[in-house]
């Protein structure tokens, strides 16, 4: 059984100007273990589809499943729940909390989950490479180290699916590629389910699956042979 | 580009309404209060200037008073008196009058359901055509007519209420042995009696408890039996207003009345003449309202600052708010290459208008907050306030004050905000803040989540501490009253309550106690003579004299009448010495010490006392005696008789006819809490409007915490906090400001309390002030209350939050 399976999701939103449909149509099905990644234009509906995956808005209309169960929608505490409980999230602009170290960060959101392991997140630090700034500010750190905090913390309390949003466009080449490798890394250790959203091209080589959205719809659904 | 900008302002600022509305609403009120209090002072000013007035209007209250209690001079006496004044005067000013007058103490005697009631009263015999302390009727406020004929009187109006009297109503009203019927007049005011209270005490009974009324000469020679023309009690006006001392103050302002004075003693002394010579500092009902009045002017100033001052706090925070939460749209502006200059214009006109807007209202509100004071003390006074009106340069003080605030608070950001380089605040980077490792510290025992909590409450310290400064200015308003409120009646009623257990205080003449002791004996009823006389004056270190009360009691502690010892000893006889209590007000005064010998002046003769302990619970300054002591002194054995009753046994006509004046205890205790609650109800107003401060204050600091706190409120929902987990997080954080602001407010209300009850208290009132725990858990727990109370409105925006939307935000 599929971890996510998603069939004729239509996400359309009432304007003044008339109907938009951000997702028109959507079916995907995502096994466990899988590394997707969601690329198309602006305005394709990427982020629409990453926001209904998550749980952080709803479909108009379709079915969307996650381990065989119908994932809540249009209630906020239960779509809460479903995000604690299932993904791991991490922005395209790191959102550190500035009042806590690095350490703290990450748990910050293993006590809101109930799981606090201070051993764990260090572990998850050494793991991204950061085990020497534990003790450090966000604003004292570079972007890219920043950025993988963020995906030591949304991995801190071990989520079934990893969540992102261009989370290098905000950071150079070089700091990109060490962000991706510290993802795939953690993901692979983790076995942890991804889906990035970018439009980074060179990002494929991280991905198991490349899915390509344009106007609402996939056009097209590739796997991605030997990935880094 | 200037017009569309400004546009373009107006309608960013349009969006944050509420925002808006609380800088608007804080703007009103504070140029509301201000011109409340600015225009009850100017009025209260008017108030006494109309009824003491020497015309038409006026009732021209007299400069000197020459008196004494225990003999009437014969009419030929005063014209002799008043006519040897005339000679001797010598004086720049004129002797406009002299007038001679018989005020006698009696009772006035009513029938109810339950029985006929003795109500100790004060009688003045007025004859037509005084021109001196004449019945003050004012139009529309008084009723009929001047006692005129043998059967007439006129009633004070502080009575008629309570007593259900009015025009036409026959009273039957006695002084001494006598008593006889008279028709009602007249309803008026008289300015000797804005006071309703017996001579001799600061507490007036209650309403009705107490009556004055003003006969004609005829009519006090029919009550009395006296001939018309007998007095003991002689006026003088003087032109002009000889200054006189005022005794709360360190200067000396009495030579302008001295000079009179002298002329009055020589006369005095060459007409054979025994009497007390009294001016208008020196006659208490009279000094006892000025005091009054310039008490309750004075506030105006330290509660008009306060408000002011917490107005201003929440508008440089609210605007500062307002303004940054625009750096954005500045940035983008200024990327766009619009000028700092363009952008600053609307910066500059957007705190005038909102100022404006708001400054209208408070404009429009401020005459009736006025009124509504002035009503309020005329009702605690019991006296109308005629004269209205608000000086157009109370508007335009408290408009420009407060617009200079609101213009600087709006234009500062914004200039701040124009010279932030623009690709720093598009970055984001002028928000990343490195935290506190101090900070970190001091939390990191805490669960991580609390930790924040308090991490983000002292993220802005400077806003913190404003914050925390605008809780403690608005408890000062509102607990600081309710402090001199708790410290005085805990002082004063309890003595009254607890430390006495007498039911009557029955006046006598020198000598006439013993009548009183046997109808006590014939009762069976227990008494104690006490002498109680304002005989007693001590100089000041700055040379002034101060009249104090000399108390002699037989026991200090075991009998009816005992004191509250703050330290020391109780004095014990000695021949070698005169050892004597005095209350804590005179110490403090005076700077004097347990231990220590001071000279005083006893009944005009000067003696050595020793200080051997003080006295807490008296609002006059007070020294107590052995009575046998006091008795060597004066030459009285008593002025009073304390009486315990037992069960049946009450006051009656015949201990009303062998008195000078009865105080029950029960009506002295209602007269005092009356007091209080009458003073409290006036600063209620102010108490309420601190109370709405508070929460004000509250509410702008949370709302603007929770709005800045969207960021990684929204951070933490994306990562799947619940609301009730991010709800007991805001809830911590108000718990902690609560606590804090709560020990602030309580020693601001504290501070304040001090402040205030100096600024009160002078040489006739003192103010203690205790830090009574009910009203300091009270102040704490209420900002608590409120603070927690704030919690659900960050609850309401967590649930109401538009995570798509946020996420939106936080990836752009």
């Amino acid at each position: 059984m599929p971890m996510i399976e998603m069939e004729d999701i239509k996400r359309h939103y009432e304007m003044a100007s008339g109907v938009v449909k951000a997702l028109d149509g959507v079916d995907i099905s995502i096994e466990k273990g899988e590394r997707v990644l969601l690329l198309g234009p602006s305005g394709s509906g990427k982020t629409t589809l990453l926001n209904c995956l998550s749980g952080l808005d709803s479909p108009t209309s379709g079915q969307y499943t996650f381990n065989g169960i119908e994932v809540p929608r249009n209630h906020s505490e239960r779509m809460t729940s479903f995000r604690r409980e299932n993904i791991g999230y991490v922005f395209q602009f790191f959102n550190l909390l500035q009042d806590l170290t690095v350490l703290e960060n990450i748990l910050l959101i293993q006590e809101l989950s109930g799981k606090k392991d201070e051993q764990r997140a260090r572990d998850l630090l050494d793991l991204v490479g950061l085990s020497n700034e534990v003790d450090r500010f966000p604003g004292e750190i570079s972007g890219g180290q920043q950025q993988r905090v963020a995906i030591a913390r949304s991995i801190a309390k071990k989520p079934n699916l990893l969540l992102g949003d261009e989370l290098t466009g905000n950071l150079d080449t070089l700091t990109s590629t060490k962000v991706m490798e510290a993802l795939v890394k953690a993901c692979e250790k983790e076995k942890i389910t991804s889906v990035f959203v970018t439009h980074d091209e060179s990002l494929v080589k991280y991905s198991t699956r490349v899915i390509r959205v344009d106007s609402g719809k996939i056009i097209s659904d590739t796997v991605v042979e030997n990935p880094e | 580009m200037s017009a569309l900008l400004n546009k373009r302002l107006m309608r960013s600022l349009w969006r944050t309404k509420l925002r808006l509305l609380a800088v608007v609403f804080m703007v009103s009120v504070g140029v509301f209060a201000g011109i409340t209090f600015g225009g009850y002072s100017h009025n209260l000013d008017n108030m006494y200037s109309t009824m003491h007035g020497d015309d038409e209007e006026g009732a021209n209250l007299a400069d000197l008073w020459i008196d004494n209690g225990s003999i009437m001079w014969t009419s030929e006496q005063v014209e002799s008196f008043c006519s040897e004044l005339n000679e001797r005067w010598n004086l720049t000013s004129n002797l406009d009058h002299c007038e001679g007058r018989s005020i006698v103490k009696g009772a006035m005697f009513q029938s109810t359901d339950t029985g006929s009631v003795t109500i100790n009263s004060l009688w003045h015999g007025i004859p037509v055509g005084a021109n001196v302390d004449t019945v003050w009727m004012p139009d529309k406020h008084s009723k009929g007519r001047l006692a005129s004929n043998s059967d007439e009187i006129v009633i004070d109006a502080h009575v008629t209420e309570a007593l259900d009297l009015d025009l036409g109503d026959m009273i039957l009203i006695g002084a001494g042995n006598s008593s006889a019927e008279f028709e009602i007049v007249g309803i008026g005011f008289h300015p000797l009696h804005i006071l309703m209270a017996p001579e001799g005490t600061f507490f007036p009974p209650e309403e009705g408890d107490y009556v004055v009324g003003y006969l004609s000469d005829l009519g006090m020679e029919r009550l009395t039996g006296n001939t018309v023309g007998s007095s003991n009690t002689i006026m003088l006006d003087v032109e002009g207003k000889p200054s006189y001392d005022l005794p709360d103050t360190e200067e000396y302002e009495g030579d302008e009345i001295d000079r009179v004075k002298q002329i009055v003693e020589d006369v005095l002394e060459v007409e054979n003449l025994d009497a007390r010579v009294r001016d208008r500092g020196q006659y208490e009902a009279v000094e006892v309202m000025r005091q009054d009045l310039e008490g309750a002017k004075r506030t105006t100033v330290p509660f008009t600052l306060m408000i002011a001052a917490i107005a201003s706090i929440t508008i440089i925070l609210s605007l500062q708010r307002l303004v940054q939460s625009q750096a954005r749209e500045i940035a983008v502006l200024r990327t766009l290459g619009v000028s700092r200059k363009s952008l600053l214009q609307g910066y500059m006109i957007a705190p005038v208008i909102i100022g404006g807007i708001g400054c209208l209202i408070g404009c429009l509100l401020g005459p009736y907050g006025a009124n509504w004071m002035l009503d309020l003390y005329q009702d605690i006074v019991g006296v109308p306030i005629i004269k209205r009106d608000i000086p157009l340069t109370t508007y335009t003080t408290v408009v420009s004050l407060t617009m200079a605030v609101v213009f600087f608070s709006g234009a500062f950001p914004a200039l701040k905000a124009s010279r932030i380089d623009p690709l720093e605040v598009l970055s984001g980077q002028n928000e990343v803040k490195i935290g506190s490792n101090i900070i970190k510290k001091i939390t990191s025992w805490l669960p991580t989540t609390l930790s924040l909590s308090v991490r983000s409450s002292v993220r802005k310290p400077i806003r913190l501490t404003m914050t925390f400064l605008a809780v403690g200015i608005s408890l000062m308003l509102f607990g600081s009253i309710q402090m001199i409120s708790a410290g005085f009646e805990n002082t004063l009623v309890s003595s009254i309550e607890d430390d006495q257990n007498w039911d009557a205080q029955v006046y006598v003449n020198p000598g006439s106690e013993g009548a009183v002791v046997d109808w006590a004996e014939g009762n069976s009823c227990e008494w104690e003579l006490v002498i109680e006389m304002p005989l007693g004056s001590v100089e000041d270190s700055s040379g002034v004299a101060r009249i104090f009360t000399m108390v002699g009691l037989s026991d200090f502690s075991s009998k009816m009448r005992s004191v509250n010892l703050l330290s020391g000893d109780l004095p014990e006889k000695s021949d070698n010495e005169l050892q004597v209590l005095m209350d804590e007000g005179a110490m403090k005064f005076l700077g004097w010490e347990i231990g220590e010998t001071r000279l005083v002046t006893l009944n005009g003769e000067e003696s050595e006392v020793k200080i051997v302990g003080i006295t807490r619970g008296e609002l006059s300054r007070t020294m107590y005696f052995d009575r046998e002591d006091l008795t060597q002194i004066t030459g009285v054995n008593a002025t009073s008789v304390y009486i315990m009753m037992p069960d049946g046994v009450e006051v009656d006509f015949s201990l009303g006819e062998i008195s000078v004046g009865i105080v029950e205890r029960v009506t002295l205790l209602n007269g005092v809490e009356s007091l209080i609650e009458k003073q409290t109800d006036l600063f209620q107003a102010i108490m309420y409007l601190g109370l709405l401060f508070t929460i004000a204050v509250m509410l702008n600091t949370m709302i603007m915490n929770v709005a800045e706190r969207d960021f990684e409120l929204a951070t933490l929902r994306v990562l799947g906090a619940s609301t009730t987990r991010l709800g007991i997080m805001l809830l911590f954080e108000s718990v902690l400001i609560g606590i804090i602001g709560g020990l602030i407010g309580v020693l601001f209300a504290y501070l304040g309390a001090v402040g205030l009850a100096a600024s009160f208290s002078s040489w006739q009132f003192y103010f203690p002030v205790l830090l009574v725990d009910s009203v300091a858990f009270e102040l704490l727990f209420g900002v608590l209350i409120i603070a927690v109370a704030m919690t659900p409105i960050g609850i309401w925006r967590l649930r109401n939050m538009d995570l798509v939307e946020k996420v939106k935000d936080l990836s752009n």
